[in-house]
């Protein structure tokens, strides 16, 4: 039997299933525009690839699985968390938020995940059908990587969840946010290896960006997937993601305490 | 000033299942209606007059303004303003109308309540030496000049309905809409508003369309009503006309000195409660003289008190009639 | 005659005055225009840098080098800003329509999609034109370009074919909600479709997109096509040296067909609630 408290978060989750399927528009629209993304992104490697091999043995072929999975990936990252967390406070309805028998970041977890239910079916799987139909079968390098894959990929949903509720949290106290989350985006777009993979970049930022959080929301789950670093070395940076998961969890479980209690104070 | 001919508003609406299935079926087939928001209104306004507008929510009574105002473009039939058709030629026509609608204003938020005037002179093309005149009148009328330099978003709600009400005379129009200007105003601004409306009515002979809730308004205001509801007139006239029609009927309040109750044949009995009887009688049959009188002659009197049928109860019967029907 | 310059006088100054008032919009709120100025140089001139890690691996793509691809991406950039400042509007048509905040525009004297666009001119697309300008600069300086007399007016006249082009586009993707009734929120999906096809060589894509991209969607006239020209590289289909003034005479193509289907869809138009 479920307990009381997780019943009320399964019911946010819920509405948020059917208020994500409600507008058929959006959602044709949507893998439309993914889709179109991810066949030209397809193209640019091939076109930069054209029959050579990359130096640690990468192909154009690797680089087609490399982009249908990244597509595939950025749905399971899509968060609400920032967005949520401005609205709220911009409204002023933070406080009313804060008064509901739930946790406020329980609850925007719970939206989240029910997004996400409903991205599943509504994106991932239409997406993943059409890069197989358009570009190949973007199959894993090996069965016994599956597990591997699947943890991974796991801790990256929780760094992107974290990193998000965390820049969302700014809201409290800067008025506005919406370039900051753009700057959040961009150096996620573009340094976590979800369009060009870091193995490109020059050795000492590659040094550089192995060390932030960034790549190991993208970079690592599709080394992983494609097979592209030995066995030792992906053990090696899945505990740094780890690492990761825990330092961010401590930060958000920080900041959290205490723009709460600003709130509180302030009377939101 | 303003003809309504055969003006008929429809929407399409699509209906949306219940529940997680019906979410998921309505993806990929919905069912679509057809719903009569208007059905077929006539009805003219003369130059000068001021007309208040009423109906419960969802009465068509907003989509009918939204027509008269080129908002929105009529299924069937036309609205002609100084004849002519608004749908058709809305940049030329829209140029005699101004209009305010209470929940939202066209005043730039950011910025000094001038600025959006500047801004509005450009667009309406009005001369320097005009704007300057009228912007005198609107000061005399609602004290606009002090805030002139003061930005929107620090205003009151009150202010910023003054403020909204100069932006819609600016261009002196010949008719001015107010879409619930009152809603959510306190008293001393409510005063100023309705102030505003019948000075620039009978300065300037500015047409004036209101629709309101608020019943002080129309007693106040309007010397016509149009009543409208599921999209058709359900009345039109002047407002005393109105009720002598609806609600030819007064009440008669009497208190004696015991707690006894009379009873007289051409009045009904409301309520009887203590020593207090109110009593109901058609205007037409009885005078209320006439009935002290009577009562009296029964029974010795402490007190009375006579109430004429209030536009509450005209309002409040126009609505019954067409859930009636 | 008279009247299409009083016309014309009447529109200047009106965006004249709409233009103060966004700057002193910009003065009202400083903090704001810090962030863009930081968040969109970073945005492209990243942007740029990852893709030069890309390239320089393989020297080439499509037979454009590194300088090449920078002229190219820097005036994709450019008119991306350019559209930005005028035409981001259309990006949230959707929630307009959807919010019954054409009403206002509707019961003024003037056209509706002039005043969507026009009172609220989005000063803040400039930050998006400091990268713009700075990799083209640089693709200029890698590729030798000459600044002639007939190099710059070329210049001139493909922005603003291309950003007419943008902000057609933008129109046609948002006029959609007035069939839908819902708030499509295209603008990311767009930026993303822009940046793949005017940033890179469509040449980079089978024939039969090109083709699409060159025929039917007019997106390859935004930048590829007059760039090539300019650089002097071989295209699919050649312009015949006409290429900036097609990408002129596209733009205004585009923007007649946004308006035409624009003003059908204003018909449709069902302000809120009841």
């Amino acid at each position: 039997m479920f307990s009381s408290s997780f019943r009320k978060y399964l019911f946010i989750c819920k509405t948020r299933i059917i208020r994500s399927f409600t507008y058929r528009f959006d959602v044709f629209g949507n893998i439309l525009m993914q889709t179109i993304v991810m066949v030209t992104t397809a193209f640019f490697w091939k076109a930069l690839f054209q029959d050579e091999t990359f130096r640690n043995g990468i192909t154009a072929d690797n680089m087609m699985t490399y982009t249908i999975m990244s597509s595939v990936l950025s749905v399971l990252f899509t968060t609400g968390v920032e967005r949520r967390i401005q609205e709220s406070v911009e409204k002023g309805s933070i406080a009313i938020d804060l008064m509901r028998p739930v946790n406020v970041f329980g609850m925007f977890f719970a939206e989240d995940l029910g997004n996400l239910i409903a991205l599943l079916f509504q994106n991932l799987l239409p997406i993943l059908l059409l890069g197989s139909l358009l570009i190949k079968v973007p199959t894993i390098v090996s069965v016994s990587a599956i597990p591997m894959f699947a943890v991974s990929v796991i801790l990256s949903m929780a760094i992107n969840w974290l990193t998000a509720a965390i820049f969302g949290m700014w809201a409290f106290t800067a008025i506005s946010m919406d370039a900051l989350f753009q700057v959040k985006k961009h150096l996620i777009r573009l340094l976590s290896g979800s369009i060009i993979p870091i193995w490109f970049f020059p050795k000492w930022l590659a040094g550089i960006l192995n060390a932030l959080p960034f790549v190991y929301i993208y970079q690592l789950p599709l080394d992983i997937y494609i097979g592209s670093a030995s066995n030792e070395e992906i053990q090696g940076r899945m505990l740094i993601q780890l690492i990761w998961v825990l330092i961010l969890a401590a930060l958000f479980y920080l900041f959290s305490k205490k723009s709460l209690k600003k709130v509180l104070v302030q009377g939101g | 000033m303003i003809t309504v001919r055969d003006l008929h508003k429809e929407y399409l609406v699509s209906e949306k299942g219940k529940g997680l299935g019906g979410t998921l079926k309505s993806l990929f087939r919905n069912e679509k209606k057809i719903i009569g928001a208007v059905n077929g209104l006539d009805f003219h306004v003369n130059k000068g007059e001021i007309v208040g507008f009423i109906g419960p929510n969802g009465s068509g009574k907003s989509t009918t303004i939204k027509m008269m105002t080129g908002i929105l473009t009529p299924t069937s039939g036309e609205v002609l303003i100084d004849g002519r058709n608004i749908a058709r030629y809305r940049k030329e026509t829209v140029r005699k109308i101004g209009v305010v609608f209470g929940q939202r204003t066209q005043l730039n938020w950011d910025l000094r309540l001038e600025e959006t005037f500047e801004l509005l002179r450009r667009i309406y093309q009005i001369e320097k030496k005009d704007y300057l005149d009228i912007l005198e009148v609107m000061d005399s009328i609602l004290g606009i000049g002090e805030l002139l330099d003061k930005p929107v978003r620090q205003m009151s709600l009150g202010q910023r309905v003054k403020g909204d009400l100069t932006a819609a005379m600016l261009h002196s129009p010949k008719v001015l809409f107010l879409d619930e200007p009152t809603i959510g105003l306190d008293a001393g601004s409510k005063y100023a508003l309705r102030k505003f409306i019948k000075e620039i009515n009978t300065i300037r002979g500015t047409t004036v369309i209101l629709t309101t809730h608020d019943l002080g308004d129309i007693q106040e205001l309007c010397e016509r009503l149009i009543i409208i509801n599921n999209g058709v007139m359900m009345d039109d006239g002047n407002l005393s006309e109105i009720v002598e029609r609806i609600a030819p009927y007064r009440t008669l309040t009497v208190e004696y000195y015991d707690s006894i109750v009379p009873t007289h044949p051409k009045a009904e009995i409301l309520s009887a409660a203590d020593n207090v009887v109110r009593y109901k009688f058609m205007k037409r049959e009885l005078t209320a003289a006439r009935l002290i009188s009577d009562l009296s002659s029964l029974h010795p009197i402490r007190d009375v008190g006579i109430e004429e049928a209030g536009i509450d109860d005209i309002i409040r019967i126009a609505y019954a009639k067409t859930v009636q029907s | 005659m008279k009247k299409v310059h009083f016309c014309l006088a009447h529109h200047l100054r009106v965006t004249m005055y709409t233009i103060k008032m966004a700057l002193l919009t910009i003065i009202e709120y400083p903090s704001n225009i810090l962030g863009w100025l930081i968040s969109n140089p970073i945005q492209f001139l990243l942007g740029f840098a990852t893709i030069k890690f890309a390239v320089e691996q393989f020297g080439e793509i499509n037979g454009w080098d590194y300088g090449q691809l920078a002229f190219l991406y820097g005036i994709s950039v450019i008119s991306h800003a350019l559209s930005m400042i005028f035409f981001v509007q259309g990006w949230f048509m959707g929630y307009y329509v959807i919010d019954g905040a054409f009403d206002r525009f509707l019961t003024r004297p003037m056209s509706v999609l002039y005043q969507f666009f026009f009172t609220n001119i989005n000063i803040f697309g400039f930050t998006d034109l400091i990268p713009g300008i700075l990799v083209f600069l640089y693709g200029c300086v890698q590729t030798d370009f000459a600044f002639t007399v007939s190099n710059v007016l070329g210049i001139i006249v493909m922005l603003t074919g291309a950003v007419l082009i943008r902000g057609g586009i933008y129109i046609l993707l948002g006029s959609t909600s007035f069939w839908t009734k819902s708030a499509n929120d295209f603008g990311q999906f767009t930026q993303e479709i822009f940046d793949k096809t005017t940033m890179y060589p469509l040449s980079m894509y089978p024939e039969a997109m090109q083709l699409i991209l060159t025929f039917l969607i007019p997106i390859g006239w935004v930048s590829f096509y007059p760039a090539s020209e300019l650089l002097g590289m071989k295209t699919l289909c050649s312009s015949g040296g006409m290429g900036v003034w097609i990408t002129l005479a596209a733009g205004i193509a585009t923007m007649l067909a946004a308006g035409l289907v624009f003003q059908t869809g204003l018909k449709k138009y069902e302000s809120a609630g009841n």
